[in-house]
């Protein structure tokens, strides 16, 4: 492979291609987000995955799963297996562990990553997802977004990072007991919501960012939590108003000894 | 057997902040930092640090034979530690720093005094997984014992879950 692969993005630091490739990431679920997810993470030279899907291809993704065309939708051809096609196009020396399932049916590989990017459909998924991640030590970045509004559509979506040690989606205000209670009252269904391209693209390649960010530290932030909010009819993506107004500094939803495989406790 | 150690990077940070500083006589510091177990695929084992302990200057006993020597008034404090952390099965690993960079590993007094701590660890707290690890200054090496074990298993990977993401891979035998 030619040095000039990455030449130009050399300013990630003169190490950025090791610890890109030595950093294992998470991506359940590889539908409109996940695929655009993995694609960059393999042009930037992640080696490392451990992928969730158990869903195949159907022609009402092709407006939206980046690497699929006619035929997989007529073929149906697996998700997971478009994935990998597309990670081994550009590292064909990657690792990949895939799972024709949801994370929670086969929770272990899971944790031995560093990074996990999440791209739910529903807050209860949401909220399972992040408890693994603080209970196993990784880094979440969950992305998704929403269309709504009566008269003029509007597109809205998020990006969070939560890292153990800081602030989670609840200190962040964006999970709260309210909204699960209103999904499970729809019986856990996140319905058939709208998605279209390009905001899933935008949520990907700010997430991916982030990510890179923790592994390389090429902006020196050292960010312990994000909340970026996105607007699809401006086109911004924003600091969240909640987070900038937010009192907390310190989760009190996940005490740090808290960690593990839960054990019983004989009182 | 796979093992994995992950901590914080607030927890990496204060560790090499208390065995960096100097001892008054010791030509360096040790400490104990405490873990929980999870399991990983195939049988293998995750070792998720929660909190450190710093031992105090006067817990040292003057040896200049060794970089530093601890007295039982700190080997008592963790086997008491162990007894209390019965309940959640916490594990307890003897750590300390060498100071250089890059990949590390036991030196000849490590390997002939550190491990005979261990069994005492593991009569107390016979459920957790005990060990030593060895920190450089952008490195790190482990060894664990599991639940029952005779031998130490070599910990494959120490990730560091902070800002930067540290992944500290074994790639020498000892």
């Amino acid at each position: 492979m030619s040095k000039d692969r990455y030449s130009r993005q050399s300013f990630l630091g003169a190490n950025s291609e090791e610890l890109i490739s030595r950093c294992t990431v998470g991506v359940p679920g590889l539908g409109g987000g996940g695929s655009h997810i993995i694609q960059q993470l393999a042009h930037i030279g992640f080696q490392r995955y451990v992928l969730y899907d158990y869903d195949v291809a159907e022609e009402s993704n092709l407006n939206r799963l980046v690497g699929a065309d006619l035929t997989d939708a007529l073929a149906e051809t697996p998700k997971l297996h478009l994935a990998k096609k597309m990670i081994y196009g550009l590292q064909p020396n990657a690792s990949i562990r895939g799972f024709a399932c949801k994370w929670q049916e086969k929770p272990e590989p899971l944790r031995e990553c560093q990074i996990v990017i999440g791209c739910m459909d529903s807050y209860k998924s949401r909220e399972e997802l992040e408890i693994a991640c603080r209970r196993y030590l990784m880094h979440y970045i969950d992305i998704g977004m929403d269309v709504h509004g009566k008269g003029t559509p509007v597109i809205g979506g998020q990006i969070i990072q939560s890292s153990p040690g800081g602030l989670c989606m609840r200190c962040m205000g964006f999970l709260t007991n309210e909204k699960l209670a209103a999904e499970a009252a729809r019986y856990g269904e996140a319905g058939h919501r709208p998605q279209v391209i390009w905001p899933n693209g935008v949520l990907a390649s700010t997430a991916v960012g982030l990510a890179v960010d923790l592994v390389t530290n090429w902006t020196r932030c050292a960010r312990t939590h994000a909340y970026l909010a996105y607007d699809g009819n401006e086109g911004t993506v924003r600091e969240s108003l909640t987070l900038r107004n937010l009192a907390i500094k310190t989760c009190p939803h996940f005490p740090g000894n808290e960690v593990g495989d839960p054990v019983l406790v004989e009182l | 057997m796979k093992a994995h150690i992950k901590m914080t990077g607030e927890l990496h940070a204060a560790m090499l902040k208390d065995l960096t500083r100097r001892h008054p006589f010791a030509a360096e510091r040790v400490g104990f930092v405490f873990g929980r177990l999870g399991s990983l695929a195939d049988g293998g084992r995750l070792l998720l640090l929660t909190r450190y302990h710093s031992i105090p200057d006067d817990q040292y006993v003057e040896d200049h034979t060794v970089g530093a020597r601890i007295g039982s008034d700190a080997l008592t404090w963790a086997m008491q530690a162990v007894y209390h952390g019965r309940p959640a099965r916490e594990s307890i690993f003897h750590i300390h720093l060498h100071r250089h960079r890059g990949e590390t590993g036991m030196s000849g007094t490590d390997r002939r005094e550190i491990p005979r701590l261990i069994p005492g660890f593991q009569s107390v707290g016979r459920e957790a997984g005990h060990g030593i690890i060895i920190l450089s200054l952008d490195h790190g090496s482990g060894w664990v014992w599991v639940p029952g074990a005779a031998d130490p298993a070599d910990v494959a990977c120490i990730s560091v879950i902070g800002a930067p993401i540290g992944v500290f891979e074994r790639r020498r035998t000892e």
